[in-house]
């Protein structure tokens, strides 16, 4: 069904919440690559060109994840790339006091944590398929800033 | 900003070829003056735009947001100084250096006055111009790093509560997660892997529980229902009393515990519970922040009316950077041996608040892998007594 090539990067400043996620997302073959701050989390989506990103907003006492996906959107190579935003603290995006019609998060999915396993998986799956369908819509949204 | 806006592989020739092309403005009357500095900026990589006067300048900048201008002083029309503080109005984050034929001490310290941030005499060679663009670059690229962070940080700050209830989320999340994927995979996962997960959720239940015990006594000291009694205290009995309980988890850790404080020697005007707070956030932290074979020392000295009590460890140390946010609520060091360090980031934040309460101060010398040294002033028993003395005699 899915294929060992399928990367997601997971990245969160907590390592107990990253090895989970992972293990499960693993189990279901997809390979997961792990960071554990904003700046290891760029790194390594420009250089391994992830499928997916699953990004954490609060790192280290800020805000990391939102600057972090700014900077992934900048990247060319990244502008597509859907990413799924997570946070503990509050249920949407806009709590955050972020507009809805941001560009650079408009096209991209926000999960409450903790991660509903099943309903993750699910979301993964279908972005996938979204990406295997039609490889060049821009799923990512024009990303300009 | 280093490599953070850089692409793979760009990264070592970033000195002399930014990531993100970088824009600098020359406002310069002479034309050979602007023709030279379009010359020599543009080879190393910026986009560089000039102008003749103050007016137009004015607009560049505020059209063009350029990281650093390079600003002629003596030019018809609006002065070179005014163009400075104008500048700075319009966008403070540019740097501005200033050029000038007529170089005295006065013009430099006036440019710098109105907000320059460098000052180049007339005439200079490219490699002149080049150095002090590069360091005036550096100082741009910094204090938008500083910024950015500051940014972050204000954006939790205001939400202060939110922030708390995000740090007690986080073991929980974790814990949940665990929980949740064991469940999902209740066939797949190896024994070992199942007992290591369940250790994790016991470790994190522990840190969530120290959290609430931390916060809690943040909240009692901050409500004022901490009673105190201000007394005569030996420090050598409270230090002891400290050291004989972490006897124990020292040598777990293999570290060396020493007080050199003597017996009824050092007196201090102080709650004694309070006193027992602190020195047992600081020897823990010296103990935890250790290297195996390490040593924590405690020490004291009398000065001027005041004890100075040392904690002082052969750690892993505190970069620089983060020392001035050391004593903040929930603060913690970003660093790779100090994630496997469980804390509440409270420990200091509680040390300082009860400190400044006794009338005393606390702060840190470090040095990366070799140390940090705490240092808590208080009053000196013996001071206030004679004070009192004086006040008693002259009535």
């Amino acid at each position: 069904m899915t294929s060992e090539t399928e990367k997601i990067l997971i990245v969160d400043d907590d390592r107990d919440f990253v090895e989970a996620l992972s293990a499960f997302l693993e189990a279901h073959h997809y390979v997961v690559l792990k960071a554990h701050d904003g700046r290891e989390g760029l790194k390594l989506a420009k250089m391994e060109h992830p499928d997916l990103i699953i990004m954490d907003i609060i790192m280290n006492e800020r805000t990391e994840g939102f600057f972090t996906v700014q900077e992934i959107r900048r990247t060319v190579e990244l502008k597509t790339v859907p990413i799924f935003i997570l946070s503990s603290l509050y249920s949407q995006v806009t709590d955050f006091g972020i507009p809805p019609n941001s560009s650079w998060l408009a096209h991209d999915e926000f999960l409450p944590k903790p991660v509903n396993m099943p309903e993750l998986l699910e979301r993964v799956q279908r972005r996938m398929e979204e990406r295997h369908r039609n490889p060049e819509t821009p799923v990512g949204g024009k990303a300009e800033m | 900003m280093d490599t953070y806006l850089t692409q793979p592989g760009q990264e070592k020739s970033r000195t002399s070829e930014p990531a993100e092309q970088e824009t600098i403005v020359v406002i310069d009357d002479d034309y050979a003056m602007r023709l030279s500095c379009r010359k020599i900026l543009s080879k190393m990589g910026f986009r560089v735009e000039t102008f003749e006067d103050g007016g137009q300048g004015l607009e560049g900048v505020t059209k063009l947001k350029p990281s650093l201008a390079v600003v002629d002083l003596k030019m018809p029309g609006i002065s070179g100084m005014e163009l400075v503080t104008r500048i700075h109005e319009v966008r403070p984050e540019t740097v501005v250096v200033v050029i000038t034929g007529y170089p005295t001490v006065d013009t430099a310290v006036g440019a710098m006055k109105c907000g320059a941030y460098d000052f180049l005499p007339k005439p200079f060679s490219p490699d002149e111009l080049r150095l002090i663009v590069n360091r005036g670059l550096e100082h741009h690229r910094l204090s938008v790093e500083m910024q950015r962070s500051e940014m972050e940080r204000a954006l939790l700050k205001r939400r202060f509560i939110t922030f708390v209830s995000h740090q007690l989320q986080t073991p929980l999340v974790a814990v949940h997660q665990y929980l949740d994927v064991l469940k999902q995979l209740d066939s797949m996962e190896s024994a070992a892997k199942r007992q290591e997960w369940l250790d994790r959720c016991l470790k994190r239940t522990e840190e969530l529980q120290a959290l609430i015990k931390d916060w809690l006594s943040l909240a009692r000291i901050e409500g004022e229902s901490f009673s105190r009694q201000w007394v005569k205290v030996d420090l050598q009995g409270v230090i002891a009393e400290i050291l004989k309980t972490y006897e124990e988890m020292a040598a777990a850790n293999g570290v060396c515990l020493e007080s050199r404080i003597p017996d009824d020697t050092y007196f201090v005007v102080g709650d004694r519970n309070c006193l027992s707070v602190i020195f047992d956030n600081l020897i823990v932290n010296a103990i935890k922040y250790n290297k195996p074979n390490g040593k924590v020392t405690v020490s004291a000295d009398a000065l001027g009316g005041e004890v100075a009590i040392a904690v002082a460890d052969t750690g892993v140390g505190i970069p620089e950077k983060y020392r001035p946010f050391l004593f903040e609520e929930f603060f913690r060091v970003e660093r790779d041996e100090t994630r496997k360090t469980p804390g509440t980031g409270l420990g200091l934040s509680i040390c300082r608040k009860l400190v400044s309460e006794m009338g005393g101060s606390i702060s840190v010398d470090s040095e990366v892998n070799v140390g940090s040294t705490f240092r808590v002033r208080l009053l000196e028993y013996r001071a206030r007594a004679e004070e009192e003395e004086k006040k008693g005699s002259s009535r």
